[in-house]
């Protein structure tokens, strides 16, 4: 049973086209990537998923039923304009926000007071939200979005702006909600995160979808055609007809083969030049790879290099 | 039902809670009430004090004139008297241009050319503005003149004074008459600078939350029209707590010794029925105009975009405000009874009446029935700009674009 589905959704603004025939489903227990360039249409999607705009034709499903605002209480929604009221203090904030998605006085308070510990910003409760930084107020909101317990958890560029620290505190955090059976939802433009947080993911682009499935199934998709080496001495065997482009970033190389098969090749070539080799792997492209490549094609090469960013 | 009563709860403790509303609270009052009662005081008490010279080779009537302006009821000038000579009007012109002199203006009284006649005067003044002196001047030569015309008939002078004699009308039936119109003054203000206050409060409250972009996370749980309506209703809460309070203090310092004073014997200045009526003008009026200012702050991104926009409310109020003179000389014309059902205008304008004057019942439910139905189109389609607006950033809408978001379901 999908706890989000999707199915066929067209929403346009004006002229613009925001979202095109987007078809797509989360299951519980899944942490779910949507990725894409700026402006592609993942805010766009995002809010049609919480009932903030209608699509003009498709049907969006929450919990196996069709959209309803009831629907709501059990979802958790963080936006990518973080917002929070500056002049509350952050303890009525929290439970103001709390009693909005249903739950009572009491247990807002207790829910809020127990995440302020986990999340380590129990010193900021009887502060103002304005007297906070940037990263205590995203941990506010953060908190205000898992307050109420949803079941499926929305956030839109979780991760921008924190320190590593923090970021890898919020990570857990999903991941340990992921265990207990919530589906989570999360866009991003960090590829590296992705790749390793989420079990499925969706890329769109210019409001379609490029390609959506499980990571490893993606992945599987692509040739295992790329080779990082690490050495030191003669980097004669760059220029090896297997290879398609080889990018050297002094002693450190990462080539992309015609195929899987070049890389024993380049690697004897490589050893019988004399050249030192450190580290040599073969791999799977990386998402990164992959989501520019996808999105490039989506653009059309020309115009592509200024408007992408991954 | 439950968001609308959160969102109007939050609204309104964290505004009763702001330094802002307690200093408003207490000045408002007491700038309201220094205003008009300072301005009622100084127009009774302002008596013309000038200081003017009369030439004039008519003694009597010099005599007749000095006496009428240094002792008249409404004056209390200082006349010196000089015949003409050759050298009289260059020493008054020297002394009128002399910063150290008080003289504010000179009276030349040229006799008539053929006995009988009056007289023709020529009054030069260091100001031209001072109309007031002017005035004083005239309505005493005014009174003199027909005072010696009269004594020229043979007539005694107990006889003019009798008939000069001003004529009182007792109005202590209907309670102190000039008392009561202060009070309904200041309730006048009190309702515009309520209103006008938060109406745009309700504005900025709006602005706020979309420049802090917190409806995102509010609008991802509740809708629209409940965010909306908890927001008049919280701002309105407030409003309706401070007009509360300054009652509860009026009540305190009417029993008070202090307070008897303004409040004369035996009629108090405000009745309960007006205030009731005023509680009652508020509300409708707040509706009303906040729910203009709500649907201005969801067309708007800042502060600023906003006083653009200022004037669809201050125009309205303002029109009110110059209506109110008008009323106030005829409470029952035809004019003040169209413009009172003016819905735009019935919460100041109306409310005004009813404490002037005795209003039929039937324009007051007319009044009612009128702005009931202006504050329900008003939300609706303040309600429908709030829902597409206010999830628009940048660029400011233009009306085509305002029109079609209202054909949005």
């Amino acid at each position: 049973m999908p706890i989000v589905e999707l199915q066929n959704i067209r929403k346009v603004y004006d002229t613009k086209v925001a979202v095109e025939g987007l078809t797509l489903a989360i299951e519980p227990g899944t942490m779910f990537g949507l990725l894409g360039p700026n402006g592609s249409g993942k805010t766009s999607s995002i809010r049609m998923m919480i009932g903030m705009t209608v699509p003009d034709s498709g049907t969006v499903s929450l919990f196996d039923k069709p959209f309803a605002r009831t629907s709501l209480n059990r979802v958790g929604y963080l936006p990518e304009e973080r917002g929070l009221y500056k002049k509350m203090k952050v303890l009525d904030q929290l439970v103001f926000l709390g009693q909005l998605h249903g739950l009572d006085e009491a247990t807002a308070r207790k829910r809020s007071l127990a995440w302020c510990e986990r999340m380590e910003i129990s010193e900021a409760i009887a502060k103002k939200t304005e007297e906070l930084s940037k990263g205590m107020q995203q941990k506010i909101q953060f908190i205000a979005a898992l307050l109420h317990e949803p079941e499926l958890i929305i956030m839109d560029e979780p991760f921008s702006g924190l320190d590593p620290v923090n970021a890898t505190l919020l990570m857990d955090t999903l991941v340990a909600l992921r265990g207990e059976g919530k589906a989570i939802l999360f866009s991003t433009h960090r590829m590296d995160q992705v790749e390793k947080l989420c079990d499925a993911i969706a890329l769109i682009s210019r409001g379609k979808l490029l390609l959506s499935g499980g990571m490893r199934e993606i992945k599987s998709r692509y040739p295992r055609n790329r080779v990082q080496v690490v050495f030191t001495g003669d980097d004669s065997f760059l220029r090896h007809p297997g290879v398609v482009e080889a990018k050297n970033y002094s002693g450190i190389a990462e080539i992309k083969l015609h195929d899987e098969a070049a890389a024993q090749q380049i690697l004897a070539e490589a050893i019988s030049r004399g050249t030192h080799i450190n580290r040599f792997e073969v791999m799977e492209p990386t998402l990164e790879e992959i989501f520019i490549e996808n999105v490039r094609a989506s653009f059309g090469d020309a115009e592509a290099g200024g408007r992408v960013d991954a | 039902m439950h968001n609308i009563w959160l969102i109007a709860k939050r609204e309104y403790l964290e505004r009763v809670r702001t330094k802002g509303f307690i200093i408003a609270t207490v000045l408002i009052p007491l700038l309201m009430g220094a205003l008009v009662f300072g301005s009622a005081y100084m127009g009774s008490k302002s008596k013309t004090s000038s200081h003017i010279a009369v030439v004039t080779s008519d003694s009597v009537l010099g005599t007749d004139l000095k006496h009428q302006l240094e002792g008249g009821k409404e004056n209390d000038m200082q006349i010196d008297l000089s015949t003409p000579s050759s050298d009289t009007r260059t020493a008054l012109d020297i002394q009128l241009h002399a910063k150290s002199s008080s003289l504010a203006g000179y009276l030349w009284v040229t006799p008539p050319a053929t006995a009988g006649d009056r007289p023709t005067f020529t009054y030069t003044a260091r100001s031209a503005g001072d109309i007031a002196t002017q005035e004083a001047i005239e309505s005493a030569l005014r009174a003199v003149l027909m005072r010696e015309h009269l004594e020229a008939k043979g007539m005694a002078g107990s006889e003019i004074d009798a008939l000069v004699a001003p004529v009182k009308i007792d109005t202590s039936a209907s309670g102190n008459s000039t008392a009561a119109f202060f009070a309904a003054y200041t309730l006048f203000f009190l309702m515009y600078m309520v209103i006008m206050l938060y109406g745009m409060n309700t504005a900025r409250s709006i602005i706020e939350e979309k420049t802090s972009r917190v409806f995102e996370v509010l609008l991802a749980t509740i809708k629209p029209e409940e965010l909306l309506a908890g927001k008049i209703l919280g701002v309105g809460a407030v409003g309706l707590t401070q007009i509360g309070l300054w009652m509860i203090a009026a009540f305190a310092l009417s029993s008070s010794s202090l307070a008897s004073g303004l409040v004369g014997t035996g009629h108090g200045l405000i009745s309960a029925a007006q205030i009731g009526f005023f509680v009652m003008y508020f509300l409708f009026g707040f509706l009303l105009y906040s729910s203009i200012a709500a649907a201005l702050g969801a067309m708007t991104n800042s502060e600023q975009e906003l006083q653009q926009l200022n004037m669809f409310l201050v125009l309205p109020l303002a029109f009110c405000m110059v209506m109110l003179f008008s009323i106030i000389r005829a409470p029952n014309s035809t004019m003040a009874r169209v413009v009172s059902l003016i819905p735009f205008c019935s919460p100041l304008l109306m409310n005004f009446r009813i404490s002037l004057t005795q209003v039929p019942a039937w324009e007051i439910w007319l009044s009612i029935v009128l702005m009931s139905a202006t504050i329900f189109a008003i939300l609706w389609v303040s309600s429908r700009i709030y829902r597409v607006g206010i999830l628009m950033y940048g660029k400011k809408p233009n009306l085509p674009e305002i029109l079609r978001w209202l054909k949005y379901s």
